[in-house]
């Protein structure tokens, strides 16, 4: 569904991604791990369309990539940045409808309002409320929801666990689940290795703008370097 | 004499107001001072002049041209002389600059061309005043306090009610998130100095009757400038208060004290917020102003 082909992008000067190469098939929740500054979030911003790949091909559904952020939106390709940045400035509401800001099926959308209120009961209740006096737990769903609001074919999702309590993150997990069921594509970027390892089909690990290791969740979770380095399990020096 | 300073005073409010909106309009999407606001509602006001003196096409048509030709230049100038600049990502006080350029050519290409002549809009309203309460009311101040009130009025439910006013909203606070969420930006753009070029010419048309066309005549916005910055660069609510609050002010200071004190009252009355209260009565964001 998306192809990257050794991209090289650069973030002002830094080389933030060397050579990198990933596939992500349709219907999956694929998952890049890595430690901060991996380059996780420069790979988001650039399947965004928000920053540019100074080599290598990009292709989206056997097409060629879209060269801006507003017309890969239109394609379907939607982020979830990390941090949330929701708009402060409107209501839980209008920000939702920021998410459904291209779409004209207004039986659609207001389909998608009741699908993503049942998926967080929460915002129902905060719905005229200003974005910016929510609670983190509570941001990061709106920021969930405002991307489901696009109807996604694939939704990234950067660090959609960062900053959050336990319960919250399990609810956030569960949800990701939730809407890979429902048929969207998911690429998620975690630093919560373990916990993103255990849902992903796919997965790869990114070190310092190199992708170092591939293959599917559960080879990963029982990989000793990947054990070692991410997951916090120790062995012993051979 | 109270009940005719206020009209007065609100009435010219009303029309500091209409340019302190379209300073704050761009100032909340663009984060700089376009300073060629001022000169775009000069323009709009020669259009709107030479409608009605030259063509002799009535207050409607000059009212609407000189809305359009505003709004028509607004676009040009930001296509020609900010986009580039945007696009390469410069920062905003280069934008500044850049706007300050633009003003001191469209003015300069204004005497050039027409002259430096000062022109007098035809009697559109009855010179004759309105009689209320004891006071003497001149209808050209009720008609530019009306109009200034609906319009900002009729910009208000535009901005809150409709899908792109709320894009400019987004948008205003995260750009880079309004084009996430497939917003075109240098489309979004656009219609923000569509609706900001509106403003000016609807305050040039009333500048224009109330006082003369001339070319300088877009220094005037220096007050809305101030008017802005009272409210809150980049604040809607606050230019509207700011406008108001200003004009006000003006008047009762010129009626009640003196008309020569009148402006360094008006710019010490900025300094004393930019000192005590630097985001305005409504400001938002205190980093990097220009």
């Amino acid at each position: 569904m998306l192809k990257v082909q050794n991209i090289n992008v650069y973030y002002g000067r830094i080389h933030a991604l060397k050579d990198l190469s990933i596939d992500i098939d349709q219907g999956k929740i694929v998952t890049i791990v890595g430690a901060n500054g991996a380059g996780k979030s420069t790979l988001m911003w650039t399947l965004a369309g928000v920053l540019k790949a100074k080599s290598g091909t990009m292709t989206f559904m056997g097409k060629p990539y879209p060269p801006n952020a507003h017309e890969a939106a239109a394609k379907g390709i939607v982020l979830v940045p990390e941090r949330r940045r929701l708009y402060a400035n409107l209501t839980v509401k209008e920000n939702l409808m920021m998410g459904a800001f291209l779409r004209k099926d207004h039986e659609g959308i207001k389909k998608d309002l009741y699908y993503v209120y049942s998926l967080f009961p929460i915002l129902k209740e905060r719905t005229n409320q200003y974005a910016g006096t929510l609670s983190g737990g509570e941001q990061q769903m709106t920021a969930i929801a405002r991307g489901l609001m696009s109807r996604p074919k694939i939704l990234l999702l950067d660090e959609p666990s960062l900053g959050l309590s336990p319960i919250y993150t399990a609810e956030v997990f569960k949800t990701i689940q939730e809407i890979n069921a429902q048929g969207t594509t998911i690429l998620l970027a975690e630093q919560n290795a373990k916990k993103a390892l255990e849902i992903a089909h796919s997965a790869y690990v990114l070190e310092t703008g190199r992708m170092v290791l591939s293959g599917t969740g559960k080879e990963l979770l029982s990989d000793p370097r990947v054990q070692e380095a991410y997951l916090g399990v120790r062995h012993k020096t051979i | 004499m109270f009940l005719q300073t206020l009209v007065t005073g609100l009435s010219i409010g009303g029309v500091y107001a209409l340019m302190a909106v379209g300073y704050s309009l761009v100032f909340s999407i663009l984060n700089f001072s376009n300073f060629a606001h001022g000169t775009i509602i000069m323009l709009g006001a020669y259009v709107g002049y030479f409608i009605i003196s030259n063509l002799k096409l009535g207050f409607t048509f000059s009212l609407v041209g000189a809305i359009i030709g505003a709004a028509i230049l607004a676009v040009l100038n930001v296509k020609l002389a900010y986009t580039p600049l945007i696009n390469r990502r410069a920062s905003s006080l280069y934008l500044m600059i850049t706007a300050m350029g633009v003003s001191i050519f469209l003015e300069n290409m204004v005497y050039v061309t027409v002259g430096s002549h000062f022109y007098s809009f035809p009697e559109i309203f009855k010179q004759t005043s309105i009689k209320f309460f004891n006071s003497d009311i001149s209808p050209l101040d009720l008609w530019a306090l009306v109009f200034s009130f609906i319009s900002i009025y009729g910009l208000h439910l535009f901005l809150t009610k409709t899908k792109l006013g709320t894009a400019i909203r987004a948008a205003s606070y995260d750009m880079t998130i309004a084009s996430l969420n497939g917003v075109n930006m240098s489309r979004l753009i656009s219609v923000v100095f569509i609706l900001a070029g509106s403003f000016a010419g609807l305050a040039g048309i009333f500048l224009g009757i109330k006082y003369m066309v001339y070319p300088t005549m877009g220094w005037i916005t220096n007050k809305a400038y101030i008017a802005a910055v009272i409210g809150g660069l980049g604040s809607l609510p606050g230019a509207v208060i700011g406008g108001i609050l200003l004009g006000v002010i003006e008047t009762f200071v010129s009626v009640y004290i003196s008309s020569t004190i009148r402006d360094v009252f008006s710019f010490s009355m900025v300094i004393i917020f930019l000192v005590f209260l630097p985001a305005g009565l409504m400001g938002r964001h205190l980093e990097e102003k220009v």
